[in-house]
């Protein structure tokens, strides 16, 4: 299935084409069932998250935009957030949007990208210019959902460290990405 | 104005790894991570819905870290998942038939098809020459499909033996109209316009979407509130659809 004949059926969803939600269930529905069992790690709430999705997946068509994301991109975020909506419900975590967001400047950061400018570079590039410790911390927080407290206490950091880590990380891979 | 290609400030707003688009940088980024709490990834969609240009700070994060997906294994669920969601999607068990399924809808959607090849015909020839007044019909038919709350409006033309079939929404609830949409390279569908449910049939194509409408692109039709769906966006059930080929 190329990306073009994903992003038609998506289109045909959006029509209300069963016949299109059926093959695109059948295209994408063991990555995006890796994905919920990855996150949830729970076989069964993995089952009640793929149908969820489904479901959105059957509404959201038609507001899809295919200039602005892949398709296979698209479907892999909408599973990938609900995966983390419900174990976020599941297991809370504090809230951190009203608390500061300053951190030095990272233009002197000593981990900036030290690539030539050019095409832009793929994730896997960047991360490998971040100290490994938080590229891993990075990897994770995405793949596996894991929270900010779960990673201090994996890397035997405190809190705050980590919040940095990774807020920094994240400001170097932006630069890196989009140089 | 010597100064005009200077790098000031607000040319471009504020330079993104200062200040607040620096901070929204990081929001946007930390909610792609997947590292805030449910009610923060709350906030942040809140904020998208309403932020257009925060909303694609959070799609350009999307997309720079989508390559991590990689990292997930494919697991096939299992064969009754699918079954739970197409209830739940399609709202009526599965096997139960549904308009797709109904003979009498195909037979139906047959001649949906000759009237959408008719009104596609019509506008190809409306597109090369002035419209100009057309005899009145002489005859008329109006077919009811089975089920479907679809008519068919059948006009006939005795000076000229021409015979045109339309489809009329008639019997949905309240008054409908019966939108047509070109669906084009994986592109969201774009309204053609209405059907004509009266008069002279055919549509004329919006300038804007004549070099769209060829051999690869796909016509449907949707019912709709009446004067056409309000969003831009097909909002009612697709009663017929098909691909659009050159005449021979």
């Amino acid at each position: 299935m190329t990306q073009d004949g994903l992003a038609l059926l998506i289109a045909r969803i959006g029509l209300r084409d069963r016949e299109a939600f059926a093959l695109v269930y059948r295209q994408t529905s063991a990555k995006l069932f890796g994905i919920c069992l990855r996150i949830l790690k729970d076989r069964a709430d993995a089952e009640e998250a793929l149908q969820d999705i489904y479901v959105k997946i059957w509404e959201r068509a038609v507001s899809f935009v295919p200039g602005e994301t892949s398709p296979a991109g698209w479907l892999q975020a909408i599973a990938r957030n609900h995966a983390i909506d419900r174990l976020r419900a599941r297991k809370p975590v504090a809230d951190a949007i009203d608390e500061a967001y300053d951190l030095a400047d990272s233009t002197d950061d000593p981990e900036a990208c030290a690539v030539a400018a050019g095409e832009r570079r793929r994730i896997d590039v960047c991360l490998g210019e971040l100290a490994a410790a938080r590229a891993e911390a990075v990897r994770r927080a995405y793949v596996e959902g894991a929270s900010y407290q779960e990673l201090a206490d994996h890397f035997a950091v405190p809190l705050n460290t980590m919040r940095t880590w990774l807020r920094r990380s994240l400001l170097t891979l932006r630069k890196c990405l989009e140089r | 104005m010597t100064d005009k290609n200077a790098d000031g400030p607000g040319a471009e707003g504020e330079r993104a790894d200062s200040g607040p688009m620096r901070r929204d940088e990081l929001i946007a980024g930390e909610y792609v991570l997947g590292i805030l709490s449910l009610e923060d990834r709350g906030k942040v969609e809140a904020r998208m819905a309403a932020d257009r240009r925060f909303a694609a700070t959070v799609r350009r994060w999307q997309t720079n870290l989508s390559g991590l997906d990689d990292a997930y294994q494919p697991v096939t669920p299992p064969a009754h998942l699918r079954r739970r969601i197409e209830r739940r999607v399609f709202g009526a068990p599965a096997p139960q038939p549904s308009l797709w399924h109904s003979l009498v809808f195909w037979r139906g959607c047959a001649f949906a098809s000759i009237a959408v090849i008719a009104v596609l015909g019509g506008m190809v020839a409306l597109s090369e020459r002035a419209p100009r007044p057309a005899p009145a019909p002489t005859l008329s038919a109006e077919m009811a499909v089975t089920g479907t709350g679809i008519d068919l409006i059948a006009a006939y033309q005795a000076a000229s033996g021409r015979l045109m079939v339309r489809p009329v929404a008639a019997r949905q609830e309240g008054a409908r109209s019966l939108e047509l949409w070109l669906v084009e390279g994986g592109q969201a569908p774009r309204s053609l316009g209405i059907l004509p449910e009266s008069g002279e049939g055919g549509l004329i194509v919006p300038a804007d979407l004549r070099r769209a409408l060829g051999p690869g692109a796909t016509l449907a039709v949707s019912i709709e509130p009446p004067g056409g769906s309000p969003t831009g966006k097909v909002t009612g059930p697709v009663i017929a659809q098909g691909p659009v080929a050159r005449m021979p």
